[in-house]
């Protein structure tokens, strides 16, 4: 305001001295004066405005902010930080104020056990070609409990979770947790041995570097959260025959065995169902050859009277009986009378004109 | 001309802006700085804030980062006691703790902080060479301790870090310190491959024979099985049988009412039985029913 009261007190004294009657050329360079003054005050209030107004400033939704008066953080801890919407400070060099975005996932790649790739050829998925041996200096490789070397790599997820130690206390805080990273992941490989790494326990592995990263993490309180360690292990590539060579003596291991067990339910099942077949058998037999005994038991009780009456008979008629069916079953009959000079006869026989067995073969299919 | 009193205040207002200028500097929340008075170190400055200071060139304001430097140091060879080359790398997260310490060091180079990183690289080399030659290889590799080992060759190569940076007292600290690479010279890595590649093939041998053999236990052990059943149930069905004939042998009590009957009953079944089918029979006049041929002239005969 005081600004503007500047032009209304101006006037007066310039009024002066045209009154004291200075020529008119004079008169006219004090007013185009007094006009190039009034300009110089609303561009030096705007400018003033502008200042004050450059202390404006919003912080993202996913973005904190801390002001720094005269350098030093305003509040502690979680009352430093400034939520997201709008906010005023005064601008350099009272005040400055710096955001720092905790939104979203961080992420960092170990990659110091890894074979030398560029990061336009990761982004391809390109695989450089595997040279004859590995170059300490370029390739990284990690070296396991039983002095294999293999390569490896983690990515680590995470989250800001204090900004103010993330931004204030490190010059490079991702760095830092990527050097954590590549020491957890180093440290895990050297206390596991090649196969658990690369096959038996591969979860357990991720669960030991991810452990021991969130221990280093909370050690050096760098103000994050760890959310999740993904690793990828890969035999070196030069060797690449030999370990699929293992890989498929395993797979062949556990189709061999699966054809064993299959041949065992097989042959149990089998046994099984003979023995069954057996025991019905035998039981089916006993119950036969009772019945029969019983059967003929019987008859015997109801024939003993009649036999009894008249044995010789009774034998006769039966053997008679019996023999005329066997003589109208039998296939041949050969009577042989005696001759009547009571010379002996001889008689010649071709026996096994049809082998039986050929026949029954022939007949069955 | 007559002085405006605001133009008075304005005028005084710039000078004390300008004075400001000339006498009071700022540290920054990740900064520590340190005053000379004439070149020499008088006034450390830990803390964040505004200070008063003389104008230049009576005193001057050196600003360091304080915040934590992630330092990694070069790949260097050393000796294990038992004779492995192994080359290590370290990071090292360290920073300036003390700027009157610190300034009269480095702050005559270019870049005071590479200057110090460049010392550090140099003291980390020594220190890691003797630390490595105090262990054997299986220190640095083992499945036993839960790398106890391991994190206490870390910790060996920081004291002794620390043990040059107390003597010498460069205003640096050391937050932390890890092993970030561990590799072998291209020579030794090629002998690794060589055992690596033989270990494969014993291993696929091992899986091979292994599963034929699990697998010839497996079929050798199921047909034991198999037989046993089938023993068993044989002498099962022979046990069964054999009550059969025991309970068959409480009707042949009948029998003995008159042997000869049965005897005679068992004989004609057994006959009938014997010859139901395809069976010759060759018989003479004497056999009943033909001995009634005996005594007729048959000129079947005579023919």
């Amino acid at each position: 305001m005081n600004d503007h009261d500047l032009p209304q007190n101006g006037p007066p004294e310039p009024t002066l001295p045209p009154e004291t009657n200075v020529d008119a050329g004079s008169q006219a360079l004090a007013e185009a004066l007094r006009s190039s003054f009034t300009i110089v005050k609303v561009v030096m209030v705007l400018l003033v405005l502008v200042f004050l107004a450059s202390g404006l400033f919003t912080v993202g939704p996913e973005q904190r902010a801390i002001i720094l008066r005269f350098g030093k953080a305003q509040g502690e801890g979680e009352k430093a930080l400034l939520l997201p919407g709008l906010h005023w400070s005064f601008p350099y060099p009272i005040d400055e104020h710096i955001k720092v975005s905790i939104g979203g996932l961080q992420q960092v790649s170990s990659m110091v056990g890894w074979y030398a790739v560029t990061p336009e050829q990761m982004l391809a998925g390109i695989e450089p070609p595997a040279g004859p041996m590995l170059n300490p200096i370029a390739d990284g490789y990690v070296m396991t409990a039983d002095a294999n070397i293999m390569h490896s790599r983690a990515t680590l997820t995470y989250r800001i979770n204090d900004p103010i130690r993330y931004v204030f206390s490190f010059v490079n805080a991702s760095n830092t947790v990527q050097s954590l990273l590549d020491n957890a992941l180093l440290h895990a490989a050297a206390c596991f041995k090649v196969d658990d790494i690369l096959t038996r326990d591969v979860a357990g592995f991720q669960e030991e570097v991810r452990r021991r990263a969130t221990q280093l993490v909370a050690k050096q309180d760098i103000g994050i959260n760890v959310e999740q360690c993904a690793i990828q292990s890969v035999p070196p590539r030069q060797l690449k025959d030999a370990f699929a060579s293992v890989l498929k003596a395993e797979v062949m291991r556990s189709k061999v065995l699966d054809e064993a067990r299959s041949y065992e339910n097989q042959v149990t099942n089998r046994a099984g169902a003979d023995a069954e077949s057996l025991i019905n058998l035998a039981q089916s037999d006993r119950a036969r050859l009772v019945s029969d005994v019983a059967a003929q038991a019987q008859r015997f009780q109801e024939i003993l009277p009649q036999y009894q009456r008249h044995p010789a008979l009774f034998e006769q008629q039966r053997l008679t009986e019996t023999l005329s069916h066997v003589f109208t079953n039998a296939q041949d009959k050969i009577f042989l009378a005696d001759s009547p000079g009571g010379k002996q006869k001889q008689l010649r026989l071709l026996l096994n004109r049809e082998p039986p067995k050929l026949k029954s073969q022939e007949t069955k299919p | 001309m007559k002085r405006n009193p605001l133009t008075l205040i304005i005028g005084l207002l710039l000078i004390i802006v300008f004075a400001l200028l000339l006498f009071v500097f700022q540290v920054r929340q990740s900064q520590v700085a340190v005053v000379t008075t004439f070149g020499n170190p008088t006034r450390p400055i830990t803390k964040p804030g505004a200070y008063l200071k003389w104008p230049w060139p009576i005193q001057k304001v050196w600003w360091f980062d304080q915040r934590v430097q992630n330092f990694e140091d070069r790949l260097t060879e050393g000796l294990t006691r038992d004779s492995f080359n192994l080359l290590t790398s370290v990071y090292v997260g360290w920073k300036v703790s003390d700027p009157a310490a610190f300034f009269p060091r480095f702050a005559g180079s270019a870049d005071p902080i590479a200057a110090a990183e460049a010392l550090l690289d140099q003291w980390l080399g020594t220190a890691k060479t003797a630390v490595v030659g105090r262990h054997p290889l299986g220190d640095f590799l083992t499945t036993t301790d839960n790398g106890a080992n391991f994190i206490a060759i870390e910790n060996e190569i920081l004291a002794s870090i620390q043990s040059q940076l107390r003597t010498n007292n460069f205003g640096l600290e050391i937050e932390f310190l890890g092993i970030k690479r561990l590799q072998l010279p291209e020579s030794v890595s090629q002998s690794v491959f060589e055992r690596m590649t033989s270990e494969r093939k014993v291993l696929a041998d091992r899986f091979q024979y292994e599963g034929e053999a699990e697998a010839q236990r497996i079929r050798s052990d199921a047909e034991r099985r198999a037989a046993e059943v089938l023993a068993n149930a044989q002498g099962q069905a022979t046990q069964i049988k054999g009550q059969g004939e025991a309970e068959a042998a409480k009707s042949l009590k009948v029998f003995q009412q008159n042997p000869e009957l049965a005897s005679f009953i068992f004989r004609l079944s057994a006959l009938e039985d014997s010859l139901k089918e395809r069976s010759t029979l060759i018989f003479d006049q004497h056999t009943p029913p033909f001995d009634l041929f005996q005594g007729v002239s048959t000129n079947l005969l005579t023919k």
